[in-house]
This record gives C-alpha cells, structure tokens and sequence, in this order.
C-alpha cells in the first residue's frame, strides 16, 4: 500500500510540473518579432506629428539642470505640466568640531517644496520650512531666453517669494508682522556645453524690524524708537556651473548684501557643491553659510560668518513627474 | 523498473521546468504605418549627435545601458528586458518606427513626449542610436 501511494503522489507532482513548466515556456524572441508586426492602432497615430524643421531661434539646452543652485534658484522652468517636489536639508554649522560632530547631529533646518508649471515658462509653488515654521508662496516666470543662435544672449526669470512665519510665539501685533517678500531678476548665459553662469540682484523687504529705544532723536530734540535695519534690503548672487560630465557638476555660489544698516548686517554667503542628474532627479550636495532656505530671511538675516568657520553641509533633492 | 523510470522522468521534467526560465516572452509592438514612414527631419550631424548623446546620457541610459545593449543599471529590475539597439532587427526598424515607441511609451517604457517636447531631440536621440555598434 505504502509503495502504490509514493508513486500515486509522484506521478501527481510530475503533472503539475509539467503544468508549471508549460506556462514558462516562451520564445526566446528579442526584437527580432518586431519587424514585419501589423497595423492594429491607428487612433494612436494623430498623437504623434513630425517636428519643424531646426532653427538657431530655439532657446539653449540646459543651462542648469535643477531651479535650484544650492541656495538661489536658477533660469530654469521645467516644461509645462511638470510637477515637482523639492527636499532640502541644512545640517548645523561645524564650528562646534566633534562635540555636534561637525554640525550633522547639530541643528537643523528642513524645507519641503512643491512646486508645478501650469503653462510654459511659468512655475508656482509652495513650501514649508521646519525654522519659525514658515510657509512661502512663490512664482517663477522665464522673461526672455537665451537662443542657439546668440540673438538673445541671455536668459532672464524673475522670481517672486511671500514667506510667513507661523510660530506661535513671537512679537507679532499684527498677522502682517509676520511676512517677508522677496523679488529677485535672475539673468543667466550658457556660455558653452561645460559653463553657465549667473548674476541675480534681489530686493527683500521684511514687515517687522526690530526697535530700540532710545533710538534717533528728532529736530525738537525727542527721542524716538530706532530701526536696527531698514525694511528693505539689496544683495546680489553669483552663481556658476561647470559640467564635469554627463550627469555630474561642480556648483559655486556667492551671496553679497548691498545695503548697509545701521546694526545687524547679515554676512555673505559663500557655497560650493557637487550636482548629480538623473532623468526625473537632481542631487545637491555642498556646504556653504546659509541655514534659513528661506530665501528672505537667508539675505536679511545670515550672520554665519565664513571667516570664522561658520560652514555648514546641506543637500537638495528635487524630483520631477510630468503629467 | 517502474521506480527507475519515474525518476528518470522526474529528472527530464525538473530540467525543462528550470530551464523555462531562461526564455522571456515579448509582446509585438505594433507601430501605425503612418508613424513608421514618418522620415526623419533632423540631419545626423555633431550637433545632432551631440544633443541626441546628452539626451541619451541622462534619460535613457539609465536602462538601456550607455551603449543600448540593454545592460543599464535598471535594467534588472525591469518586468519586460529593454533589448539591445545593437541588433540587426532593430538597426532594421525605421526612425519613424522608433520615434513612435519613445514618444509613446508602453510598460516599462515612459511615454517621453511630455517630457521632451522638442521633437527635435528625439529625433536627434534617434540618430545617436543609429551610431551603436
């Protein structure tokens, strides 16, 4: 009995093998079975037309890769119909040596962006940054663009930010306190495959400054409150990329405050980082100065110095979907 | 005897069962006559080549490997095998043909005429596939 049923259960599993193997069996067909294939969906066909023929008008390619450059955001406008998400991370400044491990487990600063282009040459967006919880508003729109064949030397975007901190504590008499607006016109030029640059002045104005009394004194000889800074503040950036290859660039930036106050100057920024690109993907890795991301508060406000080892190391990650 | 056989046959039927595996199945992907007689507009030039290269690098690479024999970093994890571009069956295919299959995307594929509207680029990635060997 014992011996009739081992051969019954092998005989079952030989089938179901056998069974098993027939549904894997394929042909071995690489693109050899595409040639000589039929019509079968015409409908698919009005999706697809030829181009126009080549022209010099056409704007460059790529004179960066990412809207970002570390800091400042670039020429760059996705095409239309892309939506984007931004993760950007600043680890503390390494002045502290080993005692925060050179920054990484000291404080932080994150900001989570989204950001979509409803039409061509126009990007809005928002983002959340973890300091003083502060919400931005922004658009980005490409003015002009640098064409193949120089008739437009340059390309020039204008970028406009509304931040909003949303702490809870805070010297805010009015919600209006709470808002900083930053205008900036960015011109850049791909001056070849390897090299672009950029030049973008930018104008801050901060609602709320801080007072002190007793600050200037009046014709009649009173004393009233004094502004630390003014409302308004210019600086300029500089910023640079050098193609090392393919998917790999050097990135250099340089933020120069203008205006001078009478207290609180904010510092420079200096930066300097590696970019990786992939097809849906940019990677920023650098260290530099700025720590707030915010772009308002980084020009109104910075005072890591760089002269004193105030350096710290970030990342951003964007990433692209095309809808 | 009867048990001799039985192992035998258990034998022969584990060897094909594993060696099924080695073959993959590709479904046909037909292309419209129209968009397979569509010529190509932009001449196969450097800067054609050199646009196509840059396209290539970065957006295609990544599973068709950097010299489309279908061996790209990704290309182990992908459901359908991406094919070599080396073959004669796809040096045969018309640019039309395959400006259809990268527009439209099927699968694993993307769909690249959203991300790329420049038809212009396309075409040009065309041209640079034309130059693997």
């Amino acid at each position: 009995m014992k011996r009739i049923n081992k051969y019954y259960t092998l005989k079952i599993a030989s089938v179901l093998i056998c069974l098993f193997a027939a549904m894997n069996v394929g042909y071995g067909q690489q693109p050899d079975t595409l040639k000589g294939i039929t019509i079968t969906h015409q409908a698919a066909a009005d999706t697809v037309s030829p181009s126009p023929a080549p022209s010099g008008k056409k704007p460059v390619k790529n004179t960066f890769e990412s809207i970002w450059l570390i800091d400042n955001q670039t020429v760059m406008i996705p095409v239309k119909g892309t939506f984007e998400m931004d993760f950007m991370h600043r680890f503390g400044t390494w002045d502290n040596g080993y005692q925060d491990f050179f920054g990484l487990f000291g404080g932080t600063n994150i900001r989570l962006g989204f950001n979509y282009v409803p039409k061509d040459k126009l990007l809005v967006g928002i983002s959340f940054t973890e300091y003083n919880l502060t919400w931005e508003a922004y658009a980005k729109y490409a003015l002009l663009k640098q064409t193949q064949d120089g008739s437009t030397p340059v390309s020039v975007t204008y970028y406009g930010d509304v931040a909003i901190d949303t702490k809870k504590e805070g010297d805010y008499p009015h919600f209006s306190n709470r808002m900083m607006f930053f205008n900036q016109v960015i011109v850049a030029r791909k001056i070849n495959d390897k090299f672009s640059v950029q030049v973008a002045p930018s104008l801050t104005h901060v609602n709320s400054v801080q007072g002190y009394y007793p600050g200037d004194t009046t014709s009649d000889g009173k004393s009233v409150v004094g502004k630390e800074m003014l409302h308004d503040h210019f600086a300029i950036a500089f910023s640079g990329k050098m193609q090392l290859s393919s998917s790999l660039s050097l990135l250099l930036n340089i933020d120069q405050p203008i205006t001078k106050h009478k207290t609180n100057n904010p510092d420079p920024n200096v930066s300097v980082g590696l970019e990786v690109n992939t097809s849906a993907h940019a990677f920023q890795f650098f260290f530099g100065n700025y720590q707030y991301i915010t772009p308002s508060r980084n020009n109104y406000y910075n005072h890591n110095d760089y002269t004193s080892g105030q350096w710290l190391i970030g990342f951003n990650i964007t990433r692209l979907w095309n809808f | 005897m009867k048990s001799k056989m039985m192992i035998i046959s258990m034998v022969i039927v584990i060897f094909i069962a594993a060696t099924s595996f080695t073959f993959f199945q590709q479904k046909p992907w037909p292309v419209p006559d129209k968009n397979s007689k569509m010529p190509n507009p932009v001449k196969s030039d450097d800067a054609s080549l050199k646009t196509g290269k840059a396209v290539w690098s970065k957006d295609c690479a990544s599973c068709h490997g950097k010299s489309g024999k279908g061996d790209g970093s990704k290309s182990a994890s992908l459901k359908t095998p991406p094919g070599d571009f080396t073959s004669a069956a796809v040096k045969g295919e018309t640019d039309g043909a395959l400006f259809y299959r990268i527009s439209e995307g099927r699968g694993d594929m993307p769909s690249f005429k959203k991300k790329i509207p420049d038809a212009e680029e396309l075409w040009s990635v065309i041209n640079y596939m034309r130059t693997f060997k």
